[in-house]
């Protein structure tokens, strides 16, 4: 067992960086256009600048990492190579859809769902690339890029909100949300879930394989820390968003200490998916 | 509970992490004791690889870049030519890109003596 080099470890952090501006700037504009939101520009603007930044530090870095050095970051040789791959496809696939997605912001109301396909076709840009991308099953991308889609979805509505939490003023329309999203939630959980599932077992393949190598140890720590995310939802659906319906003062600062908690574990998952497609290996 | 699932991480983080590696089979093999300096060595890996750099130090001190320039592709197993720096401990480091865009990368060691 050897731990990632400097470039391996950099690559990792961009790549965190990459699902954060990808999946939060598509799941402000997916949530926006579903519950019919007020949209800011600077939320899924910002986060869209975040994607574009790391997915090409992102391709640059891998030019590095063939190279093992700071040159390989340039090396017209290298990123000639890595351009001529799914690693270029990919790239390609995000610069567009995090520019559509950016364009659309610009465009009023019939710019969310410009917004929308660009937040999709940046997210369908993970089906070009790594593990799942090593398998030509087209039902596995489609079930990748489902899986995203939803996580996108669930992470869009929890910044919106936790700040209408924010006020007692819009505590009413916090609950209406919390709501709205609970019912969404009964379709949208069950699908990530299962998707997620699918995947796992196509990647990995065996209880021995997921007991025994680093890939199928990942795995387990970060479906340890689902179920945690999953416990945090339920009590936001079953407990405080009821309580906030029925005008419990409690209930908004506790909507927002589980959302807290919910972000932190977010990050924590992205963390670990990081580390899951970028330096570990599949079972063989 | 930040800190909490940050520790957790950098407990996962340690037992689990490794740099990807597909490597099969090397000749002379990992940790090999020979008598004669290789005129060849060769990597077998278990999946296409593209190989970008192949680094060979002798003794700790003395690195030298081996040549790629006749592998264009994405194959499985490498042949390349190796001039001998004499007796000693060598380290062979690789990197290269997998067919699925990841970038792949290990090494290996053989004493000469």
């Amino acid at each position: 067992m050897t731990l990632p080099d400097i470039w391996g470890v950099a690559t990792i952090a961009t790549k965190f960086a990459l699902y954060l501006g990808i999946l939060i700037s598509s799941g402000t504009v997916f949530t926006s256009l579903v519950f019919s939101l007020k949209i800011y520009r600077r939320l899924p603007g910002s986060f869209a600048f975040l994607g574009l930044c790391a997915a090409l530090l992102s391709f640059s870095l891998l030019s590095a990492n063939l190279a093992g050095d700071a040159t390989g970051l340039l090396d017209v040789e290298l990123l000639q190579l890595l351009w001529s791959t799914q690693a270029g496809t990919t790239l390609v696939f995000q610069i567009m859809g995090m520019g559509i997605l950016t364009v659309g912001l610009f465009m009023g109301p019939l710019g969310r769902w410009v917004s929308a396909l660009g937040g999709l076709i940046a997210i369908w840009s993970f089906s070009n690339i790594g593990h799942i991308a090593g398998d030509d099953s087209l039902l596995l991308k489609i079930t990748l890029a489902t899986h995203l889609t939803a996580i996108a979805f669930w992470l869009g509505v929890l910044i919106p909100l936790k700040k209408l939490s924010t006020s007692e003023k819009t505590w009413a329309t916090a609950a209406d949300l919390g709501h709205r999203f609970g019912l969404v939630a009964v379709i949208l959980v069950p699908l990530v879930l299962a998707a997620g599932m699918f995947m796992s077992f196509v990647l990995v393949g065996s209880i021995d394989a997921l007991l025994r190598t680093g890939y199928g140890q990942a795995l387990i720590f970060k479906t340890t820390l689902v179920s945690l995310l999953l416990a945090l939802a339920a009590a936001n659906k079953f407990r405080f968003i009821p309580a906030l319906r029925k005008g419990n003062p409690n209930a908004a600062q506790n909507l927002i200490t589980s959302i807290t908690a919910e972000w932190a574990v977010i990050f924590a998952i992205l963390a670990i998916t990081a580390v899951l497609t970028s330096s570990l290996n599949l079972p063989m | 509970m930040k800190r909490a699932i940050f520790t957790l991480l950098i407990l996962a983080w340690a037992s689990v992490a490794t740099a990807h590696s597909a490597l099969k089979s090397t000749t002379p093999a990992n940790g090999a004791v020979i008598s004669q300096t290789p005129n060849e060595i060769s990597l077998n890996f278990g999946k296409d690889i593209r190989l970008t750099r192949l680094m060979a130090t002798h003794a700790d001190e003395k690195k030298i870049k081996l040549d790629l320039s006749k592998h264009n592709g994405f194959i499985k197993h490498y042949l390349i030519p190796f001039d001998g720096m004499g007796v000693g401990d060598y380290l062979i480091e690789w990197r290269g890109l997998g067919g699925d865009g990841h970038t792949l990368n290990g090494a290996f060691s053989f004493t000469v003596e």
